[in-house]
């Protein structure tokens, strides 16, 4: 079935870690640190991350799909706007993620660390709307539009 | 060797007798009469669950002497856990990792 109109979607998780939240959030509010965990080399190889960690500040991803995957040489990346930052406490952005230029989904996702007697917990609201291109012909023919929206949630 | 696949392991834990037969056999190993006797269920019936579960891969037995012994095989549960660990969203995911990067900090 092709999609047509936008579909939205909401996911809510909570994890917990043996860190403190000044340490937590720090795997966020660090370019260096977040780019190990965010933007990890795979099997497509590296991935370019920058980020200005500001309200009103931008995060850039972006690689190409690699040789082994169905869409070689796709360009896949998304765009994340700093929409409110708490030290320590929350961050709120909102991102888009686009194949080959073309817009596929939007995200808000709001981040938050609650102190805990040994740690912190991390409760994490994904909202996404799905465009109608995010299972285009193509992709649907290659039975990829659960690959697409597994890319698409991680962003 | 057929190919196991996620797939007959969650058929072959849809059952209940087997689920505890799993549970039972998480204890340490035990004789099919063992089993037969603590889950009340007959020796044919405990012997025909046991060829399901060893098929999947979570269960094996040896006969050694009389006595079949039955043990959980690891293998069935390596093919659950990547099956589930594939599931998860990739956010969960993500979250794992950062324990990972914090860890390896300090």
């Amino acid at each position: 079935m092709s999609q047509t109109t936008p579909l939205h979607t909401q996911q809510y998780l909570e994890h917990r870690y043996a860190h403190s939240p000044e340490k937590v959030f720090a795997a966020f509010s660090n370019p260096e640190l977040k780019a190990r965990w965010f933007a990890p080399p795979g099997p497509d190889g590296p991935k370019r991350f920058t980020s200005d960690f500001r309200v009103g500040g931008l995060e850039h991803i972006g690689w190409t799909m690699g040789s082994e995957t169905p869409l070689p040489g796709a360009e896949l990346a998304s765009e994340t706007l700093y929409l409110d930052i708490v030290t320590n406490r929350r961050i709120i952005t909102g991102s888009n993620m686009k194949i080959n230029g073309t817009p596929m989904s939007g995200s808000l996702i709001t981040v938050e660390f609650h102190p805990e007697a040994d740690g912190c917990r991390l409760c994490l609201t994904h909202q996404v709307v799905f465009l109608e291109n995010s299972d285009g012909p193509e992709m649907r023919e290659q039975g990829w539009r659960k690959l697409l929206s597994n890319l698409e949630t991680l962003l | 060797v057929s190919q196991i696949t996620p797939e007959m392991i969650l058929e072959a834990l849809g059952d209940g007798t087997r689920r505890k037969m799993i549970s039972d056999l998480s204890q340490g190993p035990m004789s099919v009469s063992l089993l037969s006797q603590n889950l009340g269920v007959s020796l044919t019936a405990i012997g025909q669950h046991l060829h399901v579960l060893e098929a999947c891969g979570l269960v094996s037995t040896h006969k050694i002497g009389r006595v079949r012994s039955c043990q959980l095989n690891d293998a069935g549960f390596v093919i659950l856990e990547n099956w589930a660990s594939a599931m998860k969203s990739p956010w969960r995911k993500r979250l794992e990792w950062i324990s990972d990067v914090l860890d390896s900090e300090k």
